[in-house]
Order: C-alpha cells, then structure tokens, then sequence
C-alpha cells in the first residue's frame, strides 16, 4: 500500500524501484513456472512415461527446489499443466472460424480436431494416467469431453437440428466417439495413416453419420 | 516304480499349474478393482492366497504376470464373442454384433482400461492391444460381409477403421460413465451408428 502511494505521488525515486522490482521478481517467477510447465508437457511428448520432478527440473534448467517452490507436488504441476493445455487449445480451436457449406465446416473442423489431437494426446493420455481419485482432474477431463461436444454441436447445428431430440443425441454421442483422442491415436498408430488419411477417415464417417444438410431459407 | 514317480511329478506339475492360474484371476480381479492402477505383488499374493515368493517363481517380474493375464482374458473373449447371427439379416446382425460387443465392453472395461493406461514402451502388452483390435476388426468384417463386399478396398479398409473406432472399448465407457446411458440406451447408439456407416445395399440385395 505504502509503495502505491507512493508511486502514485511521483516522489521518491526509490520507491518508484520498489515495485519495477517486485514486478520483475514476479515477472520471472512466473516465467520460471512456465518453463516449468513447458518441460513436463515436451517431456510427455516424447515419452509415455510420467516424468518425474528430476526429469522436469533438468528440461527445464532449474533446480527441484525450484520446481517445489513454484509447484507444492507434482499433481498440481499437472493440474497447471492441463489448464495451460486447454487454454491454449481454447484459442486454437477459436481461431478456426467454423462457416461455410457442410464441406467447409466438415473440413475446417476436422482438420482443427486431428491438429489437437495430434499435439495433446499424450498429455490426454497422461491426464487419463493420473486422475486416480483426483476431482480437479477429473473434472477437467469433463470439462474438455464438454467442450468437444460443444463444439460439434455448433459446427453440425444445421444437419443436427434436423433430428429428433433422441436421434439428434445419439448422433452427437457417435460423433464424440469418432473424434476422440484416442481414436485418432487409432489412426496414426494403430493403423498407421498419415495425417491427412486420418483427416480422410473422420471426414468420410462424419459425413455419413449426418443427416442432410437442410437447404437454406 | 516308474509310473508312481511320474504321476507324483505330474501332481506336481498340476499344482503349480494350478497356483498360476489362481495367481492370473487374483491379478485380474484386483486390476478390475483398482482400474487403471496395477495391483502389488503383495495385493496379488494375499488375493490370491500365495506369498510373494510363489508369485516371482513362476513370473519373473509383474509385467509378465501381467501379459499372462492379458492372454488368459483374451482368449475368454475369444470364446464369448465368435460371431454370432452372421448369417441374419442387416438389423439382425448389427443388433447382435453391438449386444456382443457392449457385453465384451461391459465385462473387460476396467481390464483394458488399465492395460491402456500401463502400456507405457512395453512391446507385449502393446502386440496384445493390437491383437484385441485386430479381433474386433475382424469379427466386423465377418459380420457385415454382404455390405462390405460392396465397397472397393480402400473405402471399406476407412469404414471398417472407422466403425473400429466407434465401437471402442472407451467409446463404450464414455456412454455408460459420462453420459449416463443404459445398458440398452449405449446399444441403440451403436445400433443407430453402424447403420447409418454401413452401405445400404447389400450383396445380394436388390
């Protein structure tokens, strides 16, 4: 309080530092977080093995201390880690404007999902791993199944709003299960299709499990 | 004197059968229980009856009780889930096909789901999952001949990859778990969504 008054008043020079300080402690602290964050997410992608907290200090370039000081166990770096995910992907997803005939919003929408998919699934996986009895990771896994079905709900509206309610359910729930993360994992190792072969499966199926598009009025 | 020493080996050799196989469902039952965590050598001696030391005579570490395990549930599968109906007509057999399947799904859910979670670089349990797979492919593709027949190579591989990836054991949890349906509710999904994928006409069909 004292350094905001200060600072408001234009005096003391001093003072002026006080915070510029404080701001960059905090500036850092919160860069050295994100770092912290980054290392688990690569080390993820790169192995399906949990990191562990020596794994992720070393990837990142700071001290275990360090990562406990910012981080009091490790499940709440993976709860950090699975909010900056879904921001991230949130923002992604959001940038992808869905409009167009069923072709276009079929195309754009896949495309983005598989892209998803393709970079989140082992931290998907490693979210699955480690939910045990956790509820704040369970209900991001909700939340992120949520979204999902949000999203194909706003994409498909016209073709969905063709069908009853029950049919229109049933569909929404076939098409979650078509592009959920596992069954593109399916794809590309599984069946070994590229991405664009993947993008070629999803899109076909999708399109077959629509409805007509209604014509415009 | 010869045939009392093998028939005391062979006790013997029953026995330890025996052991091993009661090691297998005490593995299974406590990975149904504690899904996707995999149970300890110490849960799985006292489950089962055994000390710790009868389990690593006959398993040299608990990933290899583990694949055991995976082949004994596998081939239970195997023997509840021939085809059945294959020779019905379209809604007959895609109805008994998803009652099958939702079955299978319903009973090895937690089974597969800590088989998923666990198979971290392990190359077995990994040639297991694509086994199950392949099983499940290939029980469609005997099921939904007529229809199948109808498409040119690459269509029907995408169809049957993709009707593979609808009817996945998580698809199925998904339904009963997060989306509250019934058992029957979860099979009409299923039933609704193989035929809309599946070609309407038929082989032999007009």
């Amino acid at each position: 309080m004292r350094n905001g008054v200060t600072a408001q008043d234009g005096a003391a020079p001093a003072a002026t530092v006080k915070p510029e300080r404080a701001d960059g402690r905090r500036m850092r602290s919160a860069r050295t977080r994100q770092l912290i964050i980054e290392a688990y997410l690569a080390l993820l992608r790169e192995s399906p093995q949990i990191p562990t907290a020596a794994s992720i200090a070393h990837r990142s370039g700071y001290s275990v201390r360090s990562v406990f000081e910012r981080f009091p166990d490790l499940h709440t770096l993976r709860v950090a880690a699975t909010d900056d995910a879904m921001l991230r992907v949130s923002t992604q997803v959001a940038s992808q404007k869905v409009v167009g005939g069923r072709a276009e919003r079929l195309r754009t929408h896949v495309q983005t999902r598989g892209r998803v998919c393709e970079e989140w699934l082992p931290l998907w996986r490693a979210l699955n791993a480690n939910q045990g009895d956790s509820a704040e990771l369970k209900n991001r896994i909700r939340l992120i199944r949520e979204l999902v079905v949000r999203r194909l709900e706003e994409v498909y509206a016209p073709e969905l709003s063709t069908l009853e309610e029950r049919e229109r359910r049933q569909t929404v729930l076939a098409l979650e299960a078509l592009v959920d993360f596992e069954s593109w994992a399916r794809l590309r190792e599984h069946f070994a299709l590229s991405f664009e072969e993947a993008c070629g499966v999803w899109t076909r199926a999708i399109d077959r499990l629509l409805p007509e598009t209604p014509p415009v009025s | 004197m010869s045939t009392p020493k093998s028939a005391k080996i062979d006790g013997r050799r029953l026995r330890s059968e025996r052991t091993k196989q009661l090691i297998i469902e005490a593995y299974i039952a406590l990975a149904e229980e504690m899904s996707p965590r995999v149970p300890t050598a110490a849960e799985i001696a006292e489950r089962a009856g055994y000390s710790v030391r009868s389990i690593f005579e006959r398993f040299p570490d608990i990933r290899a009780l583990q694949v055991a395990a995976i082949d004994y549930s596998l081939a239970q599968i195997a023997a509840l889930s021939a085809p059945r109906g294959a020779d019905g007509d379209r809604m007959t057999r895609i109805v008994s096909h998803v009652r099958t399947r939702g079955e299978t799904c319903e009973r090895w859910l937690p089974l597969w789901r800590s088989l998923i979670v666990n198979q971290g670089d392990s190359p077995e349990i990994k040639a297991r999952i694509r086994i199950a797979r392949d099983r499940v492919t290939d029980r469609m593709e005997k099921m939904f001949t007529p229809e199948f027949s109808t498409l040119p190579a690459d269509e029907r591989r995408q169809m049957l990859i993709a009707l593979e990836a609808l009817t996945d054991v998580e698809s199925w949890a998904r339904m009963r778990e997060f989306f509250g349906l019934s058992f029957d509710e979860a099979c009409q999904v299923w039933t609704q969504t193989i035929a809309r994928l599946l070609p309407k006409r038929a082989c032999g069909t007009a």
